[in-house]
């Protein structure tokens, strides 16, 4: 009896989930259910529709027997119908085939060294069209006009890069790039020292004895602008008493820290902008200094509670900014311990660290920040000028300050402001900067003409005995539609393939013209003409215009734009350099 | 009495009481499933974290992760999820992963033939050589072979598998370089060598759904796609850069294979018929061979078992180790990333083969022990 009833309550099982199953309709694809994003109830501007056409005057030919009038080009253009709507792009618009003519709200001094960044590349818009501005097609097959094509991209192991036979710069020297990835740095090691790499990225502090001890391998230092900084939540009690704060900064030996975890050449912070930075950076300024005797004064007259317990968070996320993020942590614990003050650490994980910090939950923290591109305004404006409740409330005097010195072109003038700024941050301290890391790449010793810059490698120039280059960095690229990404490890796979208007020079932070043979400004800096690059192919052999860079550009920036799709569909870097809003981008419930 | 020295039960796979209990063992996989979904699902919502954080870093805000969640379907209620995940399983779609938002079956189908790839390997090792191993101590009782034997088991358990990774990569590729005994250290194939698609390889197009699924896995295994393609080369490649961690892997099974099937035999050996086949004459080889071992199988077979069931759900830190794309780093991966599909998907493949394999480990137990009645 139970032998059958156990059979037909398996059957019933097994017809119900058959039943559920035909029930519904067949997906025809299998793509994520995405919301419909609904417009507002009540713009504040009209919607912009899709690229409007905005033709060119045709040169006038006169028709002969055999002749046959080119058809005149239909540049595309976008705008926004005014400044109101929260970003800074006012329209952007193909003159003719090879100029594209971009309007800002503001005048933008690093309008240059932000669209070198490999998060604006410039795509075949009708191969975007194609593909539905889908980034798993893209990565599937990516068109571009880089130095390199991809070959195969083998999930979870490398991706091969092979020359572009059509590419208009200069042409690789290897005939292979193989980069490759694993998130330990002893096995990154390992590889390069059993030749199974030609070079690897971030090598730990520890592990550079052994490298240049090795003569088959060379150590490369990477010049590049970061920080460690402690978060300090200024709403947060008794934070919210500016004379604990700065206490706190002068209880921290920076350089100890420095000498003991960091690699050689990094620097304990002096200010809040790192040396390289220009305009930025006050030359000869020193800042707080580290005074532990007068700290624990400070914190005894502002009535510090020397028997509290405080909380300082951090995420095991080792970075050439926080090499050995547990180390460090502990040796600040025992700084503060020195004079009195406990500190709990709470080590968590990233996931779950950073959403907390973002919403201002976090009273002391560790964070870091690597730049972008060589200007203040990816420091200062980032940090201070209230964007993220982290820190608490912004401070209305360095804000302006800020706000007035991202408009200004002239740096000698802007560096006057950030003077100003340098110090009421020490006065202030919505953060404690402590250190500016240094990052190594290294390679075997036979690998030649390896140049590195802040922002990028010169993979394509480097010379290897077997004409193939194997590159070993710490992840995989989440996506190869850097438009819409965040990652270094997606960044470096793009530079490969595709180009943006302007690039860095190798080895350096100048920006340099690329696919744009020139970008040029008026005189308040607001109205950036850039002339395009002829002759320049894709890899599926379509040639580059304006309207490529109308479409690409126009993807990031139009949230209602048809091709809107990417990977996440956030198009983050558009609204950190842009931003903070995207055109027609909804209210936030 | 019979060969055996036991009484004669045939048993035939084929009975009908076999395919009961395969039946009933198949059934009671669904709501076993079903269960790991539910529990999977709900604790990967209830950890803290968000996938959009992991995915835009520092510049995360409010406003970008509510579109995130929007665009992900992640805003709604967690029935509502639930529901329309279950629907879609039913019609074999997975979702797709948030992080790349490609198919999980896809990403399951590139994965697992590398975790299988490594565990057969491993579980051969392992098994081969653990099972000697024990034999070889238990023949030995007592006597320097054993305890040398069983040192070396217990260092084998106590070893951290990512330690010993590390240490044979050290001496296969760095001490032992430029020798014939040198080994690659980390990835799945040499540069220049590559799994080419079998649809491109055989000229097939437009391949979608269950076909593109399994040649997907097919194409990624490396020695069936080099088997299947004729290719030698590939092969001996591929085999190469599965030695270092499948030893690796397979070392800690090895230790506790050898102690099982020591501990086993013993018990058999000690048994009345055993003392009776040898006061009958019989060669003590096959006194051991023909009746020790086969009884003492069945505990041995279920540690193997266990162990392979395990080793499917991926070797982690062996994958890490050696740069290898497989379940276990995947997996990791997804969970730090907080990539829902990915984990739901992954946890219900892993536990279909864990309780699949634990099911053909039963059945053979009537293959290996007619004494056993299944009910």
């Amino acid at each position: 009896m139970k032998k059958k009833l156990f059979a037909l309550l398996s059957l019933l099982m097994v017809a119900s989930l058959l039943l559920a199953a035909c029930a519904q309709q067949p997906a025809a694809t299998t793509e994520p259910t995405q919301a419909v994003v609904e417009p507002t109830t009540a713009p504040t501007e009209a919607p912009i529709a899709a690229p409007t056409e905005a033709p060119t005057e045709a040169p006038v030919v006169e028709p002969t027997a055999t002749e046959v009038p080119a058809p005149a080009y239909e540049g595309q253009k976008l705008e926004a119908p005014n400044c109101d709507y929260g970003g800074n792009m006012k329209s952007m618009v193909a003159l003719d085939e090879f100029t594209v003519q971009f309007t800002l709200c503001k005048p933008d001094p690093a309008f240059l060294a932000k669209i070198a960044v490999p998060s604006f590349p410039i795509f075949d818009a009708d191969y975007i069209k194609e593909i539905g501005g889908d980034a798993a097609k893209l990565n599937d097959n990516p068109v571009g006009t880089g130095p390199y094509i991809v070959k195969e991209w083998v999930r979870g192991d490398h991706i091969t890069f092979v020359p572009n036979p059509d590419y208009w710069g200069e042409a690789p020297k290897n005939k292979e790039f193989i980069l490759k990835w694993n998130k330990e740095q002893a096995a990154r090691l390992l590889d390069l020292q059993a030749g199974n790499v030609s070079g690897i990225a971030e090598v730990s502090a520890e592990d550079i004895p052994t490298i240049q001890a090795d003569s088959n391998l060379k150590l490369y230092p990477r010049p590049i602008n970061n920080f460690l900084y402690m978060g300090v939540n200024n709403t947060k009690p008794p934070f919210d008493n500016e004379k604990v704060r700065q206490a706190f900064a002068m209880a921290i030996d920076k350089q100890r820290i420095v000498d003991n975890f960091y690699a050689p050449g990094s620097v304990a912070a002096t200010q809040f902008a790192p040396p390289g930075l220009k305009p930025g950076f006050t030359e000869g300024y020193k800042g707080t200094t580290y005074d532990p005797v007068k700290a624990k004064q400070m914190l005894t007259d502002a009535g510090f509670d020397f028997n509290a317990e405080y909380t300082l968070s951090y995420s095991e996320r080792p970075r050439p900014y926080f090499p050995l993020p547990s180390k460090i942590a502990q040796d600040v614990q025992a700084q503060f311990a020195e004079i009195g003050v406990k500190i709990k650490l709470e080590m968590e994980e990233w996931a779950t660290l950073l959403p907390e910090v973002r919403a201002g939950q976090k009273s002391l923290f560790f964070m870091g920040w690597s730049e972008d591109y060589p200007d203040a305004t990816n420091w200062y404006d980032v940090f201070l000028t209230g964007s993220s409740p982290s820190f608490g409330n912004p401070f209305p005097d360095i804000v302006e300050l800020i706000q007035k010195a991202a408009t200004l072109g002239d740096p000698a003038e802007r560096q006057k402001l950030y003077d100003q700024v340098n110090v009421l941050y020490d006065q202030h301290v919505p953060t404690i900067v402590i250190a500016h890391g240094t990052t190594s790449l290294a390679f075997l010793a036979s690998v030649k003409n390896v140049v590195l810059g802040p922002y990028n490698e010169n993979f394509d120039q480097m010379e290897t005995d077997s004409g193939t280059l194997v590159y070993s960095q710490d992840g995989e690229p989440v996506s190869l539609y850097c438009s819409d990404e965040t990652d270094g490890s997606s960044f470096l796979a793009c530079r490969q393939i595709f180009d943006t208007l302007y690039n860095f020079k190798y080895g350096t932070s100048e920006v340099q013209p690329a696919l744009a043979e020139q970008c040029s400004a008026n005189t308040d800096g607001t109205v950036w003409t850039c002339m395009l690059r002829k002759g320049v192919k894709y890899s599926n052999g379509a040639s580059l215009d304006a309207n490529d860079v109308i479409t690409s550009f126009g993807t990031m920036w139009d949230y209602n734009h048809p091709l809107r799709k990417g990977n996440t569909g956030v198009f983050q870097y558009w609204k950190d350099f842009f931003g903070p809003k995207a055109l027609n981008e909804p209210a936030t419930p | 009495m019979g060969r055996s020295g036991c009484p004669i039960r045939l048993f035939h796979l084929t009975s009908s009481r076999m395919i009961q209990f395969l039946t009933r063992r198949l059934l009671l996989i669904i709501p076993v499933l079903v269960g790991i979904l539910l529990v999977t699902f709900i604790i990967t919502r209830l950890v803290p974290g968000s996938p959009c954080y992991v995915m835009l870093g520092e510049r995360a805000t409010e406003e970008s992760c509510n579109d995130f969640m929007q665009r992900f379907g992640l805003d709604k209620s967690l029935p509502e999820q639930f529901f329309r995940y279950i629907m879609n399983l039913l019609r074999g779609d997975f979702g797709m992963s948030i992080k790349d938002r490609r198919p999980i079956t896809t990403v399951i189908a590139e994965r697992l033939p590398m975790t299988i790839e490594i565990t057969i390997l491993a579980m051969l090792f392992a098994s081969i050589a653990g099972v000697t191993l024990g034999v070889v101590s238990a023949l030995n009782r007592n006597s320097f072979i054993d305890t040398l034997t069983m040192i070396g088991a217990n260092m084998g358990v106590s070893m951290p598998v990512f330690w010993l990774g590390l240490l044979l990569a050290y001496l296969f590729a760095l001490v032992l370089k430029d020798t014939p005994f040198q080994l690659p250290p980390s990835s799945r194939l040499s540069p220049g060598m590559s799994l080419v698609p079998l649809a491109k390889t055989w000229g097939l197009k437009d391949v979608s759904g269950v076909k593109a699924i399994i040649l997907t896995f097919l194409s990624n295994s490396a020695i069936l796609n080099s088997i299947l393609t004729g290719n030698f080369k590939l092969l001996v490649d591929a085999l190469r850069h599965l030695i270092l961690p499948a030893t690796a892997v397979g070392t800690i099974s090895l230790a506790v294979i050898a102690r099982m099937t020591r501990s086993s035999l013993l018990d058999v050996l000690g048994q009345d018929y055993i003392r009776t086949a040898r006061a009958k004459g019989l060669k003590y080889s096959l006194v051991i061979s023909r009746h020790a071992l086969r009884n003492a199988l069945v505990p041995i077979v279920t540690i193997i078992g266990i162990q392979t069931g395990g080793l499917l759900s991926g070797a982690v830190l062996t994958e890490t180790i050696f740069s290898l794309p497989g379940v276990g780093s995947r997996l990791v991966e997804a969970i730090l990333g907080r990539d829902y599909p990915v984990i739901q998907g992954f946890s219900v493949v892993i536990a279909f083969i864990f309780v699949f394999t634990n099911l053909i480990v039963d059945a053979s137990y009537a293959y290996l022990d007619p004494r056993i009645r299944l009910k």
